[in-house]
Formats: structure tokens, C-alpha cells, sequence
């Protein structure tokens, strides 16, 4: 893309990028601490971890308040103004997935205090690779403006939401094993849940890579990997 | 010509229709063979950088080229299907039909009252009464009347800027023509009265077909629904408002909308 | 610094020129008009209103030249402003840069500067050599021939003056072009129409040589066109040159008179044309 005539709109939006990807490593890095720190037992990890995220916050904030600045003294158009929308957009997931990968730091600090089935983590395992490529894939994309990446993270996501689904049934029986087992599962269910979020964030971040490459939305719904309907989500 | 996606244009019913339209400036060419249509009760607009022919094309369409020698128009205009390009056209009539506000206001000589008065009574013989009703409902309609209805014997020129160039709208609108052309109507003006322009243009598509030529970008994403991207004589993408501002299909026109012009 | 330093001196010296040349024109200018004052103004009485030119050494007035100054100027102009206008939107609206238009424009500004002794004679030509006689008529013929370039040249000036986008609108509204000249072009350059018809007057009141050879002069009050009239310029001619101090007390308030009048019109002309301005 050949630059602006006006030389200080492509430093604000360049910066906009910058910062995206700034966030993106931020967040990236925390799902795997918090991860490490949940299958390690690391509290003091899972601690540091938590304390990461007040940056990603004030990135977020950073963000829209260029944005915005950028939208009142540019008008921006076109491919400029899918640009802005899309930063802002994605500064908002990545700052949700943030505050997830918090949320299972924190729950890591109480596991480690009481370590009771370590292998009901296994499939959390597999569940946080899965959302960790397309969190990382995703990124990608929007750096390249790669469509067909974004496009394969946004299919990929029914993957995630079967790895959940299989997950849940795992930690219903050990809890069905042994009652003592059920604090500890249930923050393990919390934090299956919040990595299926953090997937479902990624293809929301894949979704605004494809409108603002193509200035097209994807279709309303997309693949579903559940075999239970919301109603078994219930109990 | 790019197409911009979004519905298919051609379900619309079209006003005017431009089919292989070249136009001359003596021997040098100033519109290659333009195709266009321009929607029934829809606002079209006409960007592109200084020189692109836009104004040109918006002229061919009133013929207002006509009053000068050495400037020429081939291929067809079609109004409401029939050729305006042909030499038996009666010019006078089709001005009637399609009227023009111009980029700088042009307020005649005379009281704000004869300025809309004038041109209704050359097209009809109304009484006294009659005509009153009609010089207001035209000022009504340009959102000028409370400004103005105490001192309808003063100038025309003595308005300002703004309320110039909403007299010369309500001057064109008192004729009750079927088309509007705007070219470039709110450059001289500011920010405020461009609003109200914008305003009054908005509200005129209930009853007119318009077409504006306009430089401000905004202005066209402001007020349109369909856009016509023009560069060096050519049509180089036409489609929805909507979506030429969003995602353009065009390379050439994604650079002029952002700021990327060389 | 010092570069700025002769630049201000530069200016300096140019300002004063620019000063000392103004004064240098003003000052002649002044002194005319004080001349005319001191020796015209003891001359204006009654008596120089109401009666006749005298026979040296008799008292009198300037009425039959003042009178026949108006009636040969107001016909003058009457007859040559309509013809004159005419060709000026003819070149202004019709002609533009036709060939005939060319020819009629380089004839036009050959009229407007011609020497008026030029229209003397040549109306002497073919109008007083004809009918046998000097007549008012001939008069009015030669100085409505210097009206007529004035005011073709000013009309067209101001017809070119009206934006082209006034005359574009016009247009727009669907009006013919004979109608977009006369309700538009002639309504947005009525000021500087007027001024031009001003400025002729101005130029034929003062004008005598034409009126030498033509209308020649009139001791006694007439209005009979077919005869010799009586006028100011010509008057002042006469009494200037002659030997009678009472004569020449009189060419000095005839030429008061005149100045004052033109004087007049100029400020009026300049007064319409600030208000075209304006507007």
C-alpha cells in the first residue's frame, strides 16, 4: 500500500499496529504462563502472571484513545477506516483474553495450594494448544493481512469447542469419583471454559482480520465442534 | 469500470441515463466514453481529483456546455429514456427539467423575493397571490423562510454566504424541476451552512433525482447513496455510498478516498 | 541586518517618490481649480442665468450657451447612448471574438481616441456643407458620434464584468439568452452602465471643436435646431480670446460652471460605481 500524502497519518496508524502486536505477545505470553503455572503448580508464576495484565490494559485504553483521535482528525476511509475499526475491535479481544488468562492464573494460585487429580489437567493441555496456535495464527494474519489464515483459525474453533466439550465430561467423572475432587475440578471446568473463551476471541480477532482485508463480514454462524446442546451446560 | 458489490443497480429506476458520452474541449478530449446511471430520487455523487471531468459531465447534463463555442458532446444523455444530446433539444425546456446549483452563490441582482419570483413566473402566468404562495413554499423549502421573511424586498446580495446559496436552491426548486445538479455547492461555504445545504439536500430526494460534484469526500459519504469515482476523463468505479467508502473495488479509488493520491 | 537596513532605505526612497509625484499632479490639478475659482466665482450672479451673451462692454449673462450645452448634450447623448449600448452588447454577449466583432472593437477605440476637431470637420462634411448652413443639428450629429464610442466601450467593459456564473445560472433557470442579457447581465452592471453614460456626458459638455464647425455659436437665445446654437465651450473660446475684460470675466465662469458640472457627474458616476461594489 503506497503511503498516505499526509506523512503523520501513516506513523498514527503504523503505531495502532504496533501496538496491536505489542498486545497480541502480551496476551500470548500470559495464556502460557498461566497455563505452565496451573499444569506446574507455580504460584509464584501463576502470581507474576496476574500482575501482567494491568499492561494490558493500559494498552487497550492507549489504543482506542488513538483511534479515536485518529477518527476525529483524519475522517479516515476505506481500507484507512477498516484499519481504525479493526484495531479497536481486536484491542478489545485481546484484552478479554487477558483478563482470562488472569482468571485461570488466579484459579492456578489456589490449585497449587491443593493439588488433588493432576492428570484431570491433561486435557486442558490439549485444550490450550489448540487455543494457543490460533491465538498465534490469528496474530499472524492480521499482521500479514493473511485472509486465508484468519479464515482457517475461524473453522478451526469447532476443534476447541469438541476439545471442551470432551473435557467437561473428564472432569464430571472425576468429580463423580471422588467429592473431594469437585473444588478442584470445578476450578479446572472454569478454567476450560475460560481457554474455549479465549478460542472463541481468537476467531472474533479472525472475523475482523477478514472485514478488514476484504471489507467483508463472514457468515453469522459459524462450524459448531459441541456434541451437548446449551441446555446440558446447565447443570 | 469497477462495479462496487451491493445490490445490482440495475432494479432502480433510473432518471438519467449516460451511454458512451465523450466530450471535447475544442480537440482535446475530456470524457472517455462514460457510461452511467443516475437513479430516480436518489443522491449520486461525482469525486474525483480537480480536472477529472465530473464537473464536465455534470454540465453535459443541463447542457450548460452549450453557451460556449468549441466544446462538444457525443453519445447519448438520456432523460427519462429520451436523448437530451440531440440538436433539436430545446435547451430553455430542458434546464426547466433539470435545474443547477452552482459552486459559488449566484444570487440575481435583485430583491430576495424576485430572486425566486422570476423564475416562476417565466414558466407560469399565476396571480399576485398565488405567486407569494409559492415564493414562500420555496423558501420553506430551503429552510430559508424564517430568516428571511421580514425582508423579502432586500437584496439578494445582501444575504450571506450561506443563505445565498440556499436562495439560489430555493430559486431552482421553485421552478419544480425533476433533477437537481449540485456542483460543488457548499466549497465557498462554512461549516454550519454546509450542514444546512447537506440538510436541505437530504430532504429534497423525497421529490428530485440529484447529482452533486463535490471535492469533500465526507461530504459525498455524507450525503449520497451512490458514488461515481472519476479520474482523467474516465468512470473508474461506480456503486453504493456504503460501500465505496467502506471497501471500494477499485485500487485508483481506495487511493483518492484515503489520502493516498500521488 | 544591513541587507534589511538598505532594503528600508530602498523603500523610504521609492515612498517618497511615490509621494512627490502624487503632490506634483495634485498640485496642478489645485491650481486649476483655484485659477478657475478666483476669476470665475466674483461671475456668479443671477444675471448670468438669466440673460443673453452681451456685446462688449454691455452687460450680460451665459443663458442662451447654457441652454444650448444642454439641449445639444442631452441629445447628443440620447441619440448616441442607445446606439452605443446596442454595440456594446452586441460585442460584449454576441460578438465575442468574431472577426466582425474584432473590426468593429479596433474601430471603436480608433473613434474613442480621435481627435474631436476630426468629427468637426467631418460632420462639417456631410452635414453643414450639405444644408448650406451651421445648425444645432450638426452639433448634436457630431457630439452624438463621441458619445457612441464611449459608451460602446464602457458597455462592454461592464456586460464582461457580470460573472460568467450569474450568467450561467440564468441560463440554468431555462432563460433565453436575450432575457438572461436584459433582466440579469444589464440589472448586475446598471451601476457601471450609468457611470459609462456619465462619463460621456462629462466628455461631450466640455467638448469645442466639433461644436466650431458645426453648431458654431448664437448671440441670442434659440432652441430652433435648424440654426446656428449657442454653447458653453464655444463660448469660452470666444470671450477668452477677446480683448473685453467683461467677456473674459464671463469665459471664466463658463468654465467654472462647466468644470463644476463635470466635477458633479464624476463624483456621482464614482458614487455608483462604489455601490457596485458593494452589492
Amino acid at each position: 500500500m503506497s503511503d498516505h500524502i499526509v506523512r503523520a497519518y501513516d506513523k498514527e496508524l503504523d503505531l495502532l499496529g504496533r501496538k496491536i502486536a505489542e498486545m497480541g505477545g502480551i496476551a500470548e505470553k500470559m495464556l502460557a504462563d498461566a497455563m505452565d503455572a496451573l499444569i506446574d503448580f507455580d504460584a509464584d508464576l501463576a502470581r507474576k502472571t496476574v500482575l501482567v495484565d494491568a499492561r494490558l490494559d493500559l494498552l487497550q485504553r492507549e489504543i482506542e484513545e488513538n483511534a479515536i483521535m485518529t477518527i476525529a482528525r483524519r475522517q479516515p476511509m476505506a481500507v484507512d477506516l477498516r484499519d481504525i475499526v479493526a484495531a479497536i475491535r481486536i484491542s478489545a479481544d485481546l484484552e478479554r483474553v487477558g483478563d482470562l488468562a488472569k482468571n485461570i492464573a488466579k484459579r492456578a494460585i489456589i490449585i497449587a495450594a491443593e493439588a488433588r487429580v493432576p492428570r484431570a489437567i491433561i486435557g486442558l493441555k490439549s485444550m490450550h494448544e489448540s487455543a494457543a496456535l490460533s491465538l498465534k495464527d490469528v496474530l499472524d494474519a492480521y499482521a500479514h493481512r493473511d485472509v486465508e489464515r484468519a479464515r482457517s483459525v475461524w473453522t478451526r474453533d469447532a476443534e476447541l469447542d469438541a476439545l471442551e466439550d470432551s473435557v467437561f465430561r473428564d472432569l464430571l467423572t472425576f468429580m463423580m469419583e471422588d467429592p473431594r475432587n469437585i473444588s478442584f475440578c470445578t476450578h479446572l471446568l472454569f478454567c476450560s471454559k475460560n481457554i474455549e473463551r479465549i478460542g472463541d476471541h481468537a476467531t472474533n480477532i479472525a472475523e475482523t482480520v477478514v472485514y478488514l482485508v476484504t471489507g467483508e463480514a463472514l457468515p453469522m454462524d459459524r462450524p459448531k465442534g459441541r456434541s451437548f446442546s446449551s441446555e446440558s451446560l446447565s447443570i | 469500470m469497477t462495479s462496487s458489490n451491493g445490490t445490482e443497480p440495475g432494479s432502480l429506476p433510473t432518471k438519467i441515463t449516460v451511454k458512451d458520452l465523450r466530450f471535447f474541449y475544442g480537440d482535446s478530449l475530456a470524457l472517455k466514453t462514460i457510461n452511467l446511471s443516475i437513479y430516480a430520487n436518489k443522491v449520486t455523487a461525482l469525486i474525483g481529483p480537480s480536472g477529472c471531468g465530473k464537473s464536465t459531465l455534470l454540465r453535459v447534463m443541463n447542457r450548460m456546455y452549450d453557451l460556449y463555442p468549441r466544446q462538444r458532446a457525443e453519445g447519448e444523455v438520456l432523460l427519462d429514456g429520451e436523448n437530451i444530446l440531440t440538436p433539436g433539444q430545446d435547451l430553455n425546456l430542458l434546464r426547466a427539467r433539470v435545474g443547477m446549483v452552482f459552486q459559488k452563490p449566484t444570487p440575481f441582482p435583485m430583491s430576495i423575493y424576485d430572486n425566486i419570483a422570476f423564475g416562476i413566473k417565466l414558466y407560469h402566468k399565476v396571480s399576485k397571490s398565488e405567486l407569494d404562495g409559492r415564493v414562500e413554499t420555496a423558501l420553506r423549502g430551503a429552510a430559508l423562510w424564517g430568516e428571511v421573511k421580514e425582508k423579502l424586498q432586500d437584496s439578494g446580495l445582501s444575504l450571506s454566504g450561506g443563505q445565498q446559496q440556499r436562495l439560489c436552491i430555493a430559486r431552482t426548486v421553485a421552478i419544480q424541476p425533476e433533477v437537481i445538479l449540485f456542483d460543488e455547492p457548499c466549497s465557498a461555504l462554512d461549516p454550519i451552512s454546509t450542514a444546512k445545504v447537506e440538510e436541505l439536500i437530504d430532504e429534497l430526494t423525497e421529490k428530485y433525482t440529484i447529482a452533486i460534484v463535490t471535492h469533500s469526500m465526507q461530504q459525498a459519504a455524507r450525503v449520497s447513496s451512490y458514488t461515481a469515482f472519476m479520474y482523467l476523463g474516465e468512470l473508474i468505479e461506480f456503486g453504493k455510498t456504503q460501500t465505496m467508502f467502506t471497501a471500494p473495488e477499485n485500487r485508483q479509488t481506495q487511493d483518492y478516498i484515503t489520502g493516498r493520491f500521488g | 541586518m544591513s541587507l534589511y537596513d538598505a532594503r528600508r532605505r530602498k523603500n523610504a526612497f521609492y515612498v517618497t517618490l511615490c509621494y512627490a509625484a502624487s503632490a506634483f499632479g495634485l498640485a496642478w490639478l489645485i491650481w486649476i481649480l483655484g485659477a478657475l475659482i478666483m476669476k470665475g466665482a466674483p461671475g456668479l450672479v443671477p444675471a448670468t442665468f438669466t440673460e443673453m451673451t452681451p456685446a462688449p462692454g454691455n452687460t450680460g449673462g451665459l443663458l442662451n450657451a447654457i441652454v444650448g450645452s444642454l439641449i445639444m448634450t442631452i441629445v447628443a447623448v440620447l441619440v448616441g447612448t442607445p446606439i452605443g449600448m446596442l454595440a456594446g452588447t452586441y460585442l460584449a454577449e454576441y460578438g465575442n471574438r468574431s472577426k466582425l466583432a474584432f473590426v468593429i472593437r479596433f474601430i471603436n477605440d480608433i473613434l474613442l481616441s480621435a481627435p474631436s476637431i476630426v468629427i468637426g470637420l467631418f460632420v462639417y462634411q456631410i452635414v453643414v456643407a450639405p444644408m448650406g448652413h451651421f445648425s444645432a443639428i450638426a452639433g448634436m450629429v457630431a457630439l452624438a458620434i463621441i458619445v457612441i464610442p464611449v459608451v460602446v466601450r464602457t458597455t462592454e467593459d461592464m456586460l464582461r464584468l457580470v460573472p460568467s456564473q450569474l450568467r450561467e445560472a440564468s441560463a440554468a433557470l431555462g432563460l433565453p439568452k436575450s432575457m438572461v442579457i436584459q433582466k440579469i447581465a444589464y440589472k448586475a452592471a446598471r451601476a457601471g452602465l450609468t457611470t459609462g453614460v456619465l462619463l460621456a456626458i462629462a466628455r461631450v459638455s466640455g467638448e469645442t471643436a466639433p461644436l466650431l464647425f458645426t453648431a458654431l455659436n448664437n448671440q441670442f437665445y434659440a432652441t430652433d435646431l435648424n440654426a446656428p446654437m449657442s454653447s458653453l465651450p464655444v463660448v469660452i473660446f470666444q470671450f477668452a480670446l477677446s480683448p473685453y475684460a467683461d467677456w473674459q470675466q464671463l469665459a471664466w465662469t463658463g468654465a467654472l460652471i462647466i468644470t463644476m458640472t463635470v466635477l458633479a457627474l464624476s463624483i456621482i458616476a464614482r458614487v455608483l460605481g462604489s455601490q457596485r461594489k458593494k452589492s
